[in-house]
């Protein structure tokens, strides 16, 4: 606790790494200070010798005394040994997260999982070092219940439902088919090898080897996830990995499980066998059920949460966690139940929850997942070096070897297989890909941990370790130059265009018709038929208010938008006015030059260009207030309001918070109205023969916030002046049509003879 | 009929079932089709390019299409396949090449076939596929943006190219 720290500069990697080096002390001290401390939860002491807080004097080498006076500092470490256990670790995990991206050179070579391994190595070395004891190791429990589900849902939620549901055939035949593959290949290859003699493993039976394969031959997500996010490899490959290593989840629970039983017993009859078919259907058909119904409640649920949008991102975290943990109640496919919850919930849960309870649930599943996945890797590090292990040369080398070779030769036949049945075929390249990806990873470790306690365990365990050391070093870390030396297809950095959306959309109709014409009932067949019911009878369930007749091309748009205002808001400089500047009413918060088709038609011209040369003169100064202004912000007076910074802030945020409730708020026409609900507008609306929407701002921004400024110089100005006036006194517009007439006649006066000051009517 | 066959390179048995559709969609049974025919497939019904999906198929002013133009149009969504590139490196562009499926879905967008997308043609093909209750001043501006984000050369309008290009590469690939 005595170690000086470094000045620390953040540009400086090894002052960092020195600093992290550090830091590892500070906590093994105290993970080896919190053995040491007496477990007496209420006991307080002080221990002069340790602690760096100066001792009271009374107390100082005072034995003598009989009543013990009142401790000032105590020590109590016991207390919150856990949670300060806990955070440590995850302190840990982020800083060594934050080290790696700070030295830039590795982190281009070495995958980050690598990295974490190492660390995580190094982490449980010196613990075993300095304890002799054995470091935590990777709870089984741990990990399945706390680790692995945010990553799950991560994925889930995030799933690109179009490629998914496109190559869900093939992605199908990987999982089910190549998982069996794999397993009864290494299984049986295995038995083979332990039948040699000399290599001391004759008393693996064939129910172990099976066990063991079904272990270690599923791909794992999370390392697929952690190194092929860092490749960002073209999306359909992409997802033919990344949905295998999701969907073998049932094929190796299903497995795990029946070999697990039966390998007590010793062998498996032909009914047992069927029974693990139907055990197959049950487990995954049933996890993606009760995902499934998870999947409505959550997204019935925030259909009603327009009034606590506070706790909306809560309920997706909940559900979706029930949803696993249900599933795992009836040792059905957790994580399938997981995906299929957060695909269920998704479409419909946008469409209610608010634009910042959107946000707060993407960073908040980013977050999590990123945490659990270092910490993972770590563990795996740390336990590598705890574990008690066997190590058998010929067993752990004829397994890397197998699991290599049988991954190859199971995807190169099933692709042969598959590609018949594919429009797009999957090329040579794509194949190799696949193979290559089969990471396993720490779901293979946990299950191999969560096996009953015998010397087989060890060694497969080494096994098993060896295995993903391998796939994460030597696979993770090469496939970036073999992507790049292949030249495989790179991810298309595509921006969401509203072209596409609008052609895809067109060429899915298109295509339908035609599947119609020929009367060949396909892929887009069913898809359109689904689209239907989901609009007619589901969407009206579950999406609150308007929105449930919303078409996908509408919010899709008004995503759009909506991402460019707030994108707006936050530059916040004319310069970075994007060139699509559509006249929808959400997007003029910056100010144009008025729009001359729409405007005052009953103004002549020369009184028009009086106005607007005034009106950029003073643009220019104020441009920081006008940038502020919206629509929204109506309700508050402008001229009355000293324009200060405090109240220019206040706007921002309040145009913030306006555009939030944007998106909850039906998106079709019946928009307009918050702007009529102010009263400012029918003072304006007298200014427009036409429908209101867009002109009315379009000339508040211009005009509202110029009037504060402005001196009464001529007419236009005075009946600038005069309409907010007016604002003041008239309420709501439902008698604006009528007014109109009047206003504009009064209009007029006021412009072509200036001077009128008894403008002043009521509405 | 071999010779177009030939052309359009369907495999027999797509013919076969193909000519089945055919004869049970001829009510008529005069050997052509007629857009009432057409009319009666119900799903075409509520599809919002049903109308234009039909029109495509009868060439220019015709009413009626026999089975060779019903194929003809068909055989434009038969998937790519490499090999056929190869084996008749001479012969005109297959018509389920991407271009041509491309060519096709451009030519339902632009009616007046003057090769270009106008604003309006958008327009219109933007009501039929999302209905009555969307207000035009937010359609407009829909195909404001659109136009905007595809067109190259400022004439405020898709041409085929610029439609080329602003699709979407992959998902046609992987739709057709």
């Amino acid at each position: 606790m005595a170690d000086p720290r470094p000045a620390r500069s953040r540009f400086s990697p090894r002052l960092t790494a020195a600093f992290l080096c550090v830091f590892l002390l500070v906590f093994l001290r105290c993970a080896s200070a919190s053995r040491d401390v007496v477990s007496g939860s209420n006991e307080t002491w002080i221990r002069p010798a340790r602690s760096t807080q100066e001792d009271p004097h009374d107390h100082h080498g005072n034995s003598t005394e009989h009543k013990k006076a009142f401790p000032v500092l105590a020590f109590n470490f016991e207390h919150v040994r856990k949670p300060f256990e806990i955070s440590m670790w995850i302190l840990l995990a982020l800083l060594m997260k934050l080290g790696f991206h700070i030295i830039p050179r590795i982190s281009h070579v070495v995958p980050e999982s690598c990295l974490l391994i190492v660390v995580g190595l190094l982490v449980g070395g010196t613990i075993k070092a300095v304890e002799g004891t054995n470091a935590p190791v990777l709870d089984s429990k741990l990990f399945f219940l706390y680790l692995l589900p945010p990553i799950i849902l991560d994925a889930g939620y995030f799933l690109p439902i179009r490629p998914f549901t496109e190559n869900l055939g093939t992605i199908l035949v990987f999982a089910v088919l190549g998982t069996l593959w794999n397993v009864f290949f290494i299984g049986g290859t295995m038995f083979a090898v332990c039948q040699i003699d000399g290599a001391g493993l004759a008393d693996v039976d064939l129910l172990s080897c099976l066990l063991f394969g079904s272990i270690i031959s599923a791909v794992d997500p999370v390392a697929v996830l952690a190194v092929f996010e860092e490749i960002h490899i073209n999306e359909l490959l992409h997802i033919l990995v990344f949905g295998e290593s999701l969907l073998n989840d049932a094929v190796t629970v299903v497995l795990y499980h029946l070999f697990k039983e039966f390998s007590h017993e010793g062998s498996v009859s032909v009914g047992d066998a069927l029974l693990g078919v139907v055990c197959f259907f049950v487990v995954s058909l049933g996890g993606i059920l009760v995902g499934f119904i998870y999947g409505i409640l959550g997204a019935f649920t925030s259909r009603f949460t327009s009034h606590t949008r506070v706790i909306e991102p809560l309920f997706v975290f909940l559900y979706s966690y029930m949803a696993y943990l249900s599933a795992e109640v009836f040792h059905l496919s957790g994580i399938m139940s997981l995906i299929a919850c957060g695909v269920i919930m998704r479409p419909y849960v946008e469409a209610n929850i608010s634009h910042k309870s959107y946000t707060t649930v993407k960073y908040f599943l980013k977050m999590w997942s990123s945490v659990s996945e270092t910490l993972i890797f770590i563990f795996l590090g740390v336990s590598t070096v705890a574990g008690p292990h066997d190590w058998n040369w010929t067993f752990v080398v004829f397994t890397v070897f197998l699991c290599l070779v049988s991954r190859v030769l199971g995807v190169i036949g099933l692709t042969s297989i598959i590609n018949k049945f594919r429009i797009v075929k999957l090329t040579k390249k794509d194949q190799f890909i696949v193979a290559y990806g089969g990471l396993r990873g720490a779901i293979a470790f946990s299950l191999g941990f969560l096996l009953t306690d015998s010397k087989m365990k060890h060694m497969f365990l080494t096994a098993i370790i060896t295995v993903i050391f391998f796939t994460v070093f030597v696979q993770g870390m090469t496939i970036r130059p073999l992507v790049e030396l292949l030249a495989v297809k790179r991810k298309k950095e595509s921006k969401g265009s509203i072209n596409e959306e609008i052609h895809t959309q067109f060429l899915d109709h298109l295509l339908t018709g035609i599947e119609d014409v020929c009367g060949h009932y396909g892929h887009h067949h069913w898809k359109d038929k689904l689209n239907r019911f989901n609009k007619k009878y589901v969407k009206k369930w579950l999406i609150a208010g308007e929105r449930s007749t919303e078409p996908q091309l509408i919010s899709f748009y008004n995503k759009l938008e909506l991402k460019q205002a707030m994108m707006l808001v936050e530059s916040g400089s004319t310069s970075k006015l994007p060139s699509v500047m559509s006249s929808v009413s959400m997007q003029n918060i910056q100010p144009r030059e008025p729009p001359r088709r729409r405007a005052m038609p009953s103004i002549s011209k020369s009184r028009e260009e009086e106005i607007r040369k005034l009106l950029r003169a003073n643009l220019q100064n104020t441009r920081q207030r006008l940038r502020s202004y919206s629509r929204h912000d109506l309700m508050i007076d402008p001229f009355e309001d000293n324009v200060s910074e405090v109240h220019l802030r206040k706007q921002r945020v309040e145009m913030g918070r306006r555009m939030s409730h944007y998106l909850t708020v039906p998106a079709n026409r019946q928009e307009a109205p918050p702007v009529r609900k102010v009263g400012f507008q029918p003072a304006l609306m007298s200014l427009h023969l036409c429908p209101p929407e867009h002109q009315v701002f379009t000339y508040d921004d211009a005009e509202s916030p110029r009037s504060a400024e402005m001196k009464p110089r001529s007419a236009a100005v005075r009946l600038l002046n005069e309409l907010p006036q007016r604002s003041d006194q008239s309420d709501a517009e439902p008698n604006a049509k009528q007014d109109d007439q009047e206003d504009q006649l009064k209009l007029s006066r006021g412009l072509s003879d200036p001077g009128p000051n008894q403008e002043q009517k009521e509405s | 009929l071999g010779g177009s066959c030939a052309n359009l390179l369907l495999s027999h048995s797509q013919i076969t079932r193909l000519y089945s559709r055919f004869t049970s969609l001829d009510k008529g049974e005069n050997g052509t089709l007629s857009r009432e025919d057409f009319q009666r497939i119900p799903e075409l019904a509520i599809n919002p390019l049903g109308d234009r999906i039909i029109n495509a198929f009868f060439p220019e002013g015709e009413d009626q299409v026999n089975f060779r133009g019903f194929m003809r149009t068909l055989a434009h969504f038969r998937p790519i396949e490499d090999n056929e590139k190869s084996k008749n490196p001479t012969a005109s562009e297959p018509l389920n090449s991407r271009t041509n499926k491309l060519l096709f879905a451009f030519r339902l967008y632009d009616l007046d076939r003057d090769d270009k997308i106008s604003r309006d043609e958008l327009l219109q093909v933007l009501r039929m596929m999302v209905g009555v209750n969307i207000s035009d001043e937010q359609l407009g501006s829909i195909a404001d943006r659109t136009i905007q984000e595809a067109d190259t050369n400022g004439d405020n309008s898709i041409s085929f190219n610029e439609f080329i290009k602003a699709s979407f590469v992959l998902t046609l690939h992987t739709l057709l």
